[in-house]
């Protein structure tokens, strides 16, 4: 067989052509705007123009301005906070209804899950205010169970920011945990209790190993989609405290000042690719 | 089995393709048929029950694009081609520094009221330059005190210093714009806002300290009406008839006052874009909202309501809606308030800082 | 006698767990719903007997229609570009070995590491510094790059060696290209299509930060209920909320009976 008969090259030739479009895709309207960010990173604003010579006096205002660098530290503890928590919450939920739930709800179980999440985001989100809030639900409740003695506010701190953010990732977590509990094989387990294992050991040694994979999938894209908003803090937080994505959008509404912006959100891209690059051996896709 | 599940791929298929080719057609079939007029405004410009009548008087689509700030506004007319708007409105503080970037088209001041704009609201220093007119003044408003009046003593309301004391501590939410706030700051402090200069900024940043140590929340106009609307806070500072007036009806409790050291003047302005293809459309769109008929409904729209500038609205509105505008007031409230400050570029980032210092701690 | 009893108290706290945590996340929905038929005009406690009112302003508010009209659209277009380029992408990556495939399937999945904000923000200034107007089209554009990787994702890891074998028989058969990939290789991946399609209307539906930045005057759901939630907080918005969440159920319902039932058929 010759290395490349003319079936194979045309072959070849019609998978890059399969590939193309997906590639020109991403090229251009992905990664061409990001080059063109940071780009922008390395200029200025000043007042209302656009000076256009390379300075680094951007990332030098972030390191040096306390107010900017804390968002980012708050940002990061948030999103492990919010991680941590969604994870642990999680967890239980899909191994019960991987487990113990029966075959056939199973598929309802999930869509259950997913379905309040098809209501707007943002009227989501103002819903857990008015449920947070002094006088909201959780107040009147607690009031009428004597619990309290005067309406008592939940909302408008960084605790209802997390509670806003859990409450999306923990239904998340749950379907990626799902997905690949369910495709373990009951062979591991019984293997395990055949040798004697007990269901916590089992579990502890080998069933949850196995879902690790699983759990840094989604504990990943928690921690993504976590760092990067900017609504549910908005809304939820009553600004106690900065966020990073809030501390973008300041630069961009008050002051159109998208080299600053542009700053910051290399600044954000480069705390998530060191998280990626720290988890990149569970994120890999593996065929089936 | 093969067979079944292509002939439910290709009925889904179909049914998909249908349904977007659909849509897409019924989109081109609506678009470009009437002449349309294309407007950067604030939330208030979006009410139908303002918008609707112009058009159908004169047969015309209005296109709405609202903005957060007037950064992000600049932003949009920077990045937009010539022509592609019309009619812009401007925060008052900000008119100067649009017509020096040249954006604003010279309005015939003969055809608009201007006399019938309440004194103070007229700004002609700010809306003429060199002796032709530029913006016009439409709306006004404070930015002083809304409280609720069940949960705090009215008398402590107009005295700014009680808001910084413990007694309303963990009551009080202000509202997250920094230009008013600052300048309120320094009448707390017995200075005028036009005295904000660089070196008074550390004394104004310990002051929102202690005022953000006394507070629950800081939000924009949703956020900090729910926080007086839930009652999570009792106070708003920087709040006004436009925070309560839209609530008053079904929360009587809602009120706001001016206090003694004085209120901070909001005003918002209506001008057209030099490159504006349809600068007659767009006159007559200026001329509409200036009568007193659209000056009343601006004055009551369902975003935010504040004063008319045309004090001939006064006849359009109804005694309730001049009550929660305390009509009767104003003349008093012009004496004593003060308007924006408005800083130059390097100052006003300097306040933006202290700003962000401030919700940072 | 004992068996059962002890297995239900065993199993007790499982489903107290199950319910308090699908309580937790039907929360805010639950409030969301009934608030929509608050009486007066603030959807904040005490709750004023049902009221229909809301409704009938939703169903009267035209820009309120229209965006809703303009998700879809953007939904159902940008989905369908994001399975079918992530359908060819995968086919090709997965049936063919070419040169640097983990750097290509790397590239093609790097956006699902970058926050929608970031990639809104750059969609921004690139098409401003390109002169390209904000449209639907925008939006549509910047969905199919949040959802390209999505569905590359999905698909590719279910092109495995078993279909692979089975298109090397039909193609041993006499199928053409073509053939192979309309006959056997897209419906047996019905599954994995539809749950990314799936997955991407949702995600693009939902979808606001990218909409918010890159849209002029047509604008998607999301955008729209946050323009009208700037003039304060409004039990309108508890009703469209409600209006889609019924929606999306009754889709639901009608997708498992139309595609599922008949599938197991």
């Amino acid at each position: 067989m010759s290395p490349s008969t003319p079936r194979q090259s045309s072959t070849r030739a019609r998978a890059w052509g399969f590939l193309l479009p997906a590639l020109l895709w991403t090229g251009a309207f992905f990664l061409a705007p990001l080059v063109i960010m940071a780009l922008y990173s390395l200029w200025q604003r000043v007042g209302t123009r656009l000076v256009t010579e390379f300075t680094l006096v951007n990332y030098h205002d972030f390191f040096a301005k306390s107010f900017l660098l804390k968002s980012l530290l708050n940002s990061i503890e948030v999103t492990l906070i919010v991680t941590l928590v969604s994870v642990l919450l999680a967890y239980p939920l899909a191994w019960i209804l991987a487990e113990r739930v029966p075959r056939r709800w199973q598929r309802l179980a999930l869509i259950l899950a997913i379905l309040p999440f098809w209501t707007s985001y943002v009227v989501r989100s103002y819903s857990w205010l008015l449920v947070l809030s002094e006088g909201g639900i959780l107040s009147n409740l607690l009031l009428d169970l004597g619990i309290t003695a005067e309406p008592v506010s939940f909302a408008n701190n960084r605790g209802a920011t997390v509670v806003g953010f859990v409450h999306f990732f923990v239904m998340l977590l749950t379907l990626t945990i799902y997905a690949n509990l369910v495709q373990l094989s009951p062979s591991y387990r019984k293997a395990a209790a055949d040798l004697g294992a007990g269901p916590l050991r089992s579990f502890w040694h080998v069933t949850l190993p196995l879902t690790l994979p699983g759990i840094m999938v989604g504990a990943f894209l928690t921690f993504v989609l976590c760092i990067g908003d900017y609504i549910t803090p908005q809304i939820l937080g009553g600004n106690r405290e900065l966020l990073l994505p809030q501390t973008i959008m300041l630069q961009i509404a008050r002051r159109s000042d998208f080299p600053m912006a542009s700053a910051l959100a290399m600044v954000l891209m480069a705390v998530v690719s060191l998280v990626y690059l720290a988890c990149a051996r569970w994120l890999k896709i593996d065929r089936v | 089995m093969t067979s079944r599940i292509r002939g439910i791929t290709r009925r889904h298929g179909l049914l998909l393709g249908a349904a977007v080719l659909g849509a897409g057609l019924s989109f081109s079939a609506t678009a470009g048929a009437t002449e349309e007029l294309n407007a950067l405004v604030w939330c208030d410009h979006t009410d139908p029950a303002l918008i609707a009548p112009f058009e159908e008087a004169h047969g015309v689509k209005v296109n709405l694009k609202e903005y957060e700030g007037t950064g992000a506004a600049l932003a949009i007319v920077e990045q937009s081609r010539p022509g592609d708007w019309d009619v812009f409105v401007i925060d008052g503080v900000d008119v100067p520094r649009v017509v020096e970037a040249g954006l604003l088209a010279e309005l015939p001041a003969d055809q608009l009221p201007l006399n019938d704009i309440f004194d103070q609201v007229q700004m002609t220093d700010v809306t003429h330059k060199d002796g032709k007119m530029y913006a016009i003044m439409e709306k006004f408003g404070y930015n002083v005190i809304s409280y609720d009046k069940s949960k705090v003593d009215p008398a402590d309301m107009r005295d700014l210093t009680s808001l910084w004391s413990d007694k309303y501590k963990g009551r009080i939410a202000v509202y997250d714009y920094y230009i008013p706030l600052m300048d309120l700051v320094a009448l707390k402090m017995g200075m005028k806002p036009d005295d904000i200069t660089a070196d008074k900024l550390p004394a104004m940043k310990e002051e929102l300290f202690k005022l953000k140590e006394n507070s629950v929340m800081v939000g924009e106009v949703v956020s900090s009406t729910t926080a007086l609307a839930t009652g999570e806070a009792d106070i708003l500072i920087g709040g006004g008839e436009w925070a309560v007036a839209v609530m008053q009806a079904e929360n009587p409790n809602l009120d706001w006052v001016l206090p003694d050291q004085g209120g901070i003047l909001w005003s918002q302005s209506l001008a057209v874009f030099k490159d504006s293809e349809k600068k007659d459309l767009a006159l007559k769109f200026v001329q509409y909202i200036m009568s007193p008929e659209g000056q009343a409904r601006l004055a009551t729209s369902s975003c935010f309501w504040g004063m008319p500038a045309n004090k001939k609205a006064g006849a359009a509105l109804s005694d309730a809606q001049k009550a929660a505008l305390r009509w009767d007031e104003q003349e008093a409230f012009l004496a004593k308030s003060y308007r924006y400050f408005i800083p130059d570029a390097e100052l006003d980032a300097e306040m933006l800082d202290v700003w962000t210092e401030f919700l940072q701690h | 006698m004992r068996g059962p009893l002890l297995h239900l108290l065993r199993s007790l706290p499982l489903w107290g767990y199950v319910l308090l945590l699908y309580g937790f996340i039907f929360l805010p929905v639950a409030v969301l719903v009934l608030f929509s038929f608050q009486d007066s005009r603030l959807p904040v406690p005490p709750f004023n007997g049902p009221s229909l009112r809301w409704y009938e302003a939703v169903f009267s508010d035209a820009r309120l229609l229209e965006a809703l009209a303009n998700s879809v659209v953007v939904a159902l277009t940008s989905s369908l570009a994001a399975v079918v380029l992530g359908f060819l992408a995968a086919y090709a990556l997965a049936r063919h070995r070419l040169p640097f495939s983990g750097l290509l399937q790397g590239f093609l999945t790097a956006p699902l590491t970058v926050s929608y904000l970031i990639i809104a923000m750059g969609l921004l200034i690139t098409f401003n510094a390109l002169g390209v107007p904000k449209s639907l089209l925008t939006v549509g554009i910047g969905h199919v790059v949040i959802n390209l990787p999505l569905c590359f994702a999905i698909l590719y890891s279910q092109m495995g060696d078993h279909q692979a074998n089975i298109e090397r028989a039909a193609r041993d058969l006499g199928a053409r290209e073509w053939q192979v990939i309309t006959l056997v290789t897209v419906p047996m991946l019905w599954p994995a299509l539809f749950a990314s399609f799936f997955l991407s209307v949702t995600f693009s539906w939902d979808e606001f930060i990218i909409a918010f930045m890159v849209s002029r005057f047509d604008v998607t759901l999301p955008v729209e209920i946050w323009s009208m939630l700037r003039s304060g907080l409004n039990p309108k918005t508890n009703a469209i909320g409600s209006f889609v969440f019924l929606i999306s159920i009754a889709t639901v319902l009608v997708l498992d009976l139309v595609v599922f039932r008949s599938r197991k058929a």
